[in-house]
């Protein structure tokens, strides 16, 4: 998947965060916070094609089944195409 | 999994967190003291003959990249790139860009005088978070008295191009004898331009320059700084607003004896030397640029020593113990850098801040009682 906002993910005391740099700062005004999951997901997005390969992967390292994990796979996908991110 | 979070909930949020488990959240970075203006009450400005005769050098775009890269690793998000006046180092985009790559948050002390042509352009493709511009006055004729340069116009219309790109702005304003004549016109220009406007009328006198405080600078008295302070009041307030305000005042007044002599003075309270540091543009490490101690080398000593050193020593400091049971500590503006700015002390008490909130209450009541606000 590509991400087309700037952003560089900071870990900063166990928190994950994106900060907007170049003109994705103009439509932030501040940053993004990701929970466990989003940043594990976030971290896979460019290397793949869509929702079903990443449910694929959250299958195999949480213990949750694939009909969870696929609505919170397609919600974050959602807010982050909203937010013009990817 | 993912939220979009704003100041100043993050800030404060990252601030607590650095604040228990000691990390630099944010760093104050003094480029240079270099600067195109020359106003009175500067406390850092320095000229390049003053800069070469002291044998001290700024630091290099390297250095400071070190420096942040150091801060970094240790949980840094905040940058504040100040000055001087941080545009005239002909390296800032070096070390603006290597800053941005590291994922910090920048914000830029400015001036404003410089923000058009080709450095505008380049902030305008990569904008900081904020710009927080220092207004002078609100005509040409002020600037000139007041900083040498007749630029209001000029750095009014740079304000309006960011604003109109979508740019950050904030505006901080100083009051002196020198400028105290325009509030009303400042404050109907920023009304315009849309930008939030942060005054002062508190100077420091200019420990860093002049050595022990308590030197006489250019600043109101403490009786003028009230009355501009209301003055200002008067023009951002409603009058609901205002009369709010002389009410949380009353509050603080109390007829117990405001000290007990066994009572500990309160440490640092702010986030100076607990989360948040400043850095010199010579090299040495600060917990607020207002302090001149206690002090480290980073380096010397390396960043992670330097900072373990500013937070053992701020850890330290005490502050009057007369201000720990006073009414009126949590709006007279007093911290540790005022106490020893004004007295030579982190422990002593700064009589003309007291003199000024005790002049600010007084004006602000009698103005509502006046009115039956
Ligand atoms: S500086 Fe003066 S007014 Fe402020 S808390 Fe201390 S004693 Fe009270
Ligand atoms: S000036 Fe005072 S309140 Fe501000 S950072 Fe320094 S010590 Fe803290």
């Amino acid at each position: 998947m590509v991400i087309k906002k700037e952003v560089i993910k900071r870990e900063i005391a166990g928190d994950t965060i994106l900060v907007p740099v170049g003109a994705a700062v103009y439509d932030s005004n501040g940053l993004y916070a990701l929970n466990e999951l989003g940043a594990f997901i976030w971290d896979m997005l460019p290397d793949v094609s869509g929702a079903e390969e990443i449910c694929e992967r959250v299958v195999a390292e949480y213990d949750v089944s694939p009909k969870e994990a696929m609505d919170d796979i397609n919600e974050f996908l959602d807010t982050l195409g909203k937010l013009g991110i990817i | 999994m993912i939220r979009r979070t704003s100041e100043p909930q993050f800030s404060t949020y990252f601030h607590s967190r650095g604040r228990a488990l000691g990390l630099p959240i944010a760093g104050n970075f003094e480029l240079t003291a270099r600067c195109n203006f020359n106003c009175p009450m500067c406390y850092i400005h320095h000229s390049k003959e003053q800069i070469a005769a002291s044998g001290r050098k700024e630091l290099t775009a390297e250095q400071w990249l070190g420096i942040a890269e150091s801060a970094k690793n240790n949980g840094m998000i905040f940058a504040l790139l100040t000055g001087g006046e941080p545009l005239l180092r002909e390296d800032f985009f070096e070390i603006y860009g290597g800053m941005k790559k590291m994922g910090l948050m920048i914000s830029i002390n400015t001036n404003g005088s410089l923000l058009k042509g080709e450095i505008l352009e380049r902030f305008l493709k990569d904008p900081p978070f904020r710009f927080n511009i220092s207004l002078y006055g609100g005509c040409n004729e002020t600037y000139e008295r007041m900083c040498g340069r007749p630029v209001y116009e000029l750095v009014k219309e740079n304000i309006r191009t960011l604003k109109n790109a979508g740019v950050e702005v904030s505006l901080n304003l100083s009051v002196t004898p020198y400028n105290c004549g325009d509030l009303e016109r400042i404050y109907k220009d920023a009304e315009e331009l849309d930008v939030g406007v942060k005054m002062t009328t508190y100077m420091y006198p200019p420990v860093r320059i002049k050595g022990d405080g308590c030197e006489a600078n250019d600043r109101l008295s403490a009786h003028d700084a009230a009355k501009y302070t209301v003055m200002w009041d008067k023009l951002r307030l409603t009058d609901e607003m205002f009369a709010q305000r002389a009410e949380n005042m009353a509050k603080c007044i109390s007829d117990e004896p405001l000290s007990c002599p066994m009572e500990e003075g309160e440490g640092v309270r702010c986030r100076a030397g607990s989360s948040s540091f400043w850095m010199t543009w010579d090299g040495k490490m600060l917990p607020c640029g207002l302090m001149t101690e206690p002090a480290a080398y980073p380096l010397e000593v390396g960043f992670d020593n330097a900072w373990k050193t500013i937070r053992e020593k701020t850890a330290e400091i005490r502050m009057p113990s007369k201000c720990a049971a006073c009414g009126y500590k949590d709006i007279c503006g007093v911290c540790a850098a005022v106490c020893s700015a004004e007295t030579g002390a982190f422990d002593a008490v700064p009589e003309y801040v007291c003199e000024k909130i005790c002049e600010t209450v007084r004006i602000t009541q009698e103005y509502c009682s006046e009115r039956n606000l």
